[in-house]
């Protein structure tokens, strides 16, 4: 799966948990700062990038991710 | 982007800053940063205290993707708010705070609130953070509460600002709260509301990486909301920066009274250590000496923070100590006289006068002295009859209204006859109404007046006991340091040529020497026969003491040898002292004996100084032997002192009375103690590099006869040069 494809399907499971606009949400946008995500959400956000990819991410090095670019690259790891 | 390089000048040079600190308490514009729509959290809980604690500014929640958070207009970033921010309240995850203080300096905000935890507290990581946010802050001229904070609340009605996760708004009162722990201060906002106590400022200051107490204090000083101050702290950083703040804010015109909690009162802070002075010297009691020094009022719980804030706030200070109780009941009268005579109140003899009104007023069986006992079934106009008579006598400087309910007794009707008197009363009245359930009403009339109201009667008195403390600190002169003659070139040419460590008996005693001490002749002999030669020439009875790196202790390795009348015993002395301490210490080097004559018997006197990271070079006074080895009966004081404060170190150890000659021993020449307190006060301050010094024993005799330096210890720090 190339890049562009894993980044398109993050911003939509990012606009799905935390109800943004798609327009909103750039590679460096940070979860917290720029998007607005409460911590339950970053929960979900690591649940729903794992239902997406099908993939089982390591959740405390998933949390510590914090922006869309930086997920991108982490979530590629287990795709790739 | 706009953050600047962190500034080298300290914080206070920050321009300013001391107007940014207005920002945190009364902002005409408020921004909470990262604010949620979960009521129950507390990025969303501090929003919502603002908004509904009738705030007279305007408030700005910042919440990115989120259009309003309860109805008001939520925005994306700070920087896209159009009117400027006066402060910004970080509720954040620690990791993205540097990067809402980037958007602060961006809009100009002048103050910040940093709520959120994750910082020192937790180690390496969060102090690197706190560090890059603090640098930020100081470059910028942003005054800062926090990090690790409960917020901030204003209860002034011109602004009306609950800028904190505790749950309610206390009511407006004259008592400013200042607290290190935030927890601590959600407890203290629901004790104080169910005892009716308001509060003018309530801080709660956390990891005190911008803001500090000091900072928080002076503000308070110049609060005209602001009658007096409560600090809990948890650590003090600068000691020295507290006295020269807290004195300031407690003498003088416009003085408030400070009382403080400082935890960790029973902590392991006496490290072990060689010398006396250094395991006796831990935290708490530089703390305690800080705290006097400073002014500063130390209580040791809560309720007796309150107790004491209430009198202080509430009541005018009496202009003397003489305290009238009126009662319903002798038992507590008595035990009410008992503390308070404990706690060194005066107790007021009543004037023929106030004799001859209570008689005509009060039943036969009633007691007309002080306590006045107006008798079990007294209603309330025999209370205020007590009452007025009492207070209008001159040798009456404060009053204690103590009631016990019986069944005819009408509480809540004395409540409010205390309450009539109070409003015309000038000097301060205090009441105990004793239970629970029953005195409720009664108590609850008290509170609303303003009336500090104690459950136990022995409670009042201690609160009463702060409140002279107070007019005493505030009565006592200032005094400045006095400069005692002394060779410093000399003591300097034996301090500066030598490494850390300690001092040998001969070099420490002549440090004391050059400094004025009385040191009795002595020298360091290589052998025997020296010792015998120079011990002929200054008589008998003699001393020897081992010199040897290796012997801290002298008496432990049976190094010392006392009360040799002759040459003959101070041979044979000289060969058991070699034998014995081979024996023990086997690798010993030994450089030879101190040998000098026997000091005459005196009382026994310990001396130290110990230079503390926090505090600087301190002083310490006991007596010597049980006082100081089991009592631990010692008292500090920070250098420089003067010759006042030697002397209250001096009296105020438990046994002093001792030394003003107890059991028919004769009064010991306490000037010589002062004196030699003196000396050390300017050894310890000329010299940094004396990290701990005991003299133990300064032998002291009668009044006029001076004393002499029987052993002194005097290690040294390692840095090389003087400051």
């Amino acid at each position: 799966m190339d890049n562009k494809e894993i980044q398109n399907r993050v911003v939509k499971v990012v606009c799905d948990v935390l109800g943004v606009d798609g327009e909103m949400v750039m590679p460096e946008s940070n979860f917290v700062f720029d998007l607005g995500a409460e911590s339950s959400q970053s929960i979900q956000l690591v649940a729903g990038f794992e239902e997406e990819f099908s993939i089982d991410m390591d959740n405390e090095a998933a949390l510590a991710v914090q922006t869309v670019g930086d997920a991108v690259v982490f979530i590629s790891k287990y795709v790739n | 982007m706009a953050v600047q390089a962190p500034s080298q000048k300290a914080r206070k040079d920050s321009p300013g800053i001391s107007g940014a600190i207005e920002a945190v308490f009364s902002p005409r514009s408020v921004a909470v940063l990262g604010v949620t729509r979960t009521p129950g959290t507390v990025p969303y809980d501090i929003f919502h205290n603002i908004l509904s604690s009738s705030y007279s500014g305007v408030l700005y929640p910042v919440a990115p993707g989120k259009r309003s958070i309860d109805s008001v207009r939520a925005y994306r970033y700070l920087t896209e708010i159009e009117d400027e921010v006066d402060l910004a309240v970080l509720v954040f995850p620690a990791n993205v705070c540097e990067k809402a203080l980037e958007h602060c300096v961006q809009k100009g905000v002048k103050a910040v609130i940093i709520i959120s935890a994750g910082f020192r507290e937790v180690g390496p990581q969060g102090a690197s953070r706190e560090k890059r946010i603090k640098e930020i802050c100081d470059a910028n001229g942003i005054a800062m509460i926090g990090p690790n904070c409960l917020g901030v609340i204003n209860t002034d009605p011109a602004v009306s600002l609950n800028a904190s996760f505790a749950r309610k708004m206390p009511a407006k009162g004259h008592i400013a709260f200042l607290s290190q722990s935030g927890a601590l201060c959600t407890a203290v906002l629901d004790y104080a509301r169910g005892k009716g106590i308001g509060f003018s400022k309530f801080v709660s200051f956390g990891n005190k990486a911008g803001l500090t107490e000091m900072d928080l204090l002076e503000y308070l000083h110049d609060d005209e909301q602001t009658d007096v101050i409560l600090l809990y702290l948890e650590e003090l950083r600068n000691g020295r920066e507290l006295i020269e703040v807290a004195r300031r804010i407690t003498r003088g015109a416009g003085a408030k009274p400070i009382l403080a909690i400082k935890s960790g009162r029973t902590a392991q802070g006496a490290r072990a250590a060689a010398s006396h002075t250094g395991s006796l010297a831990g935290e708490d009691a530089i703390c305690e000496a800080v705290f006097r020094d400073a002014g500063i009022i130390r209580v040791a719980s809560i309720e007796e923070l309150f107790n004491s804030a209430i009198m202080l706030a509430y009541q005018p200070l009496p202009k003397g100590d003489r305290l009238a109780i009126v009662t319903n009941a002798g038992g507590p009268g008595v035990m009410a006289t008992d503390a308070a005579v404990r706690s060194g109140l005066g107790i007021a003899h009543f004037s023929d006068e106030t004799a001859a009104k209570l008689r005509a007023s009060l039943p036969a069986a009633a007691n007309i002295k002080n306590p006045v006992d107006v008798i079990g079934d007294a209603r309330c106009d025999r209370y205020m009859a007590a009452m007025e008579a009492v207070l209008a006598d001159p040798a009456v400087d404060q009053m204690l209204v103590i009631l016990t309910p019986q069944s005819m007794t009408d509480i809540e009707d004395i409540a409010r006859g205390v309450r009539e008197v109070h409003s015309r009363a000038e000097k301060p009245i205090a009441c105990s109404f004793m239970g629970a359930c029953d005195v409720a009403g009664g108590i609850d009339i008290l509170q609303a007046a303003y009336i500090p109201h104690y459950i136990l009667p022995e409670w009042a008195c201690r609160a009463m006991t702060d409140v002279q403390r107070v007019i005493k600190w505030r009565c006592q002169p200032e005094e400045e340091p006095q400069a005692v003659p002394a060779d410093q070139a000399a003591a300097a040419a034996i301090i500066d040529s030598l490494p850390a460590g300690y001092l040998r008996e001969d070099q420490a005693l002549a440090v004391l020497k050059a400094y004025g001490f009385s040191v009795p002749d002595y020298r360091l002999c290589r052998g025997v026969d020296e010792a015998v030669e120079f011990a002929d020439r200054i008589g008998y009875p003699a001393v020897l003491r081992i010199v040897s790196p290796q012997v801290v202790h002298k008496f432990d390795v049976k190094g010392v040898a006392l009360n040799l009348q002759s040459a003959k015993a101070l041979r044979d002395a000289h060969r058991d002292m070699m034998a014995g301490v081979h024996a023990v210490v086997p690798d010993a080097t030994i450089e030879g004996v101190i040998v000098r004559r026997m000091i005459p018997p005196g009382h026994e006197i310990i001396l130290g100084a110990k230079r503390d990271a926090v505090f600087g070079p301190t002083l310490m006074f006991g007596l010597g032997g049980l006082f100081v080895e089991v009592f631990k009966d010692v008292t500090f004081a920070l250098a420089p002192i003067g010759p006042a404060a030697a002397m209250r170190m001096i009296r105020d150890v438990k046994a002093y009375s001792v030394l003003e000659g107890a059991r028919g021993t004769a009064p010991a020449d306490v000037e010589a103690i002062c004196q030699s307190l003196l000396r050390l006060s300017r050894l310890v301050t000329d010299f940094p590099r004396i990290a701990e010094l005991d003299i133990n024993p300064l032998l002291v005799w009668p009044v006029g006869q001076g004393g002499a330096v029987a052993d002194v210890r005097i290690r040294l720090n390692g840095e090389t040069q003087p400051q």
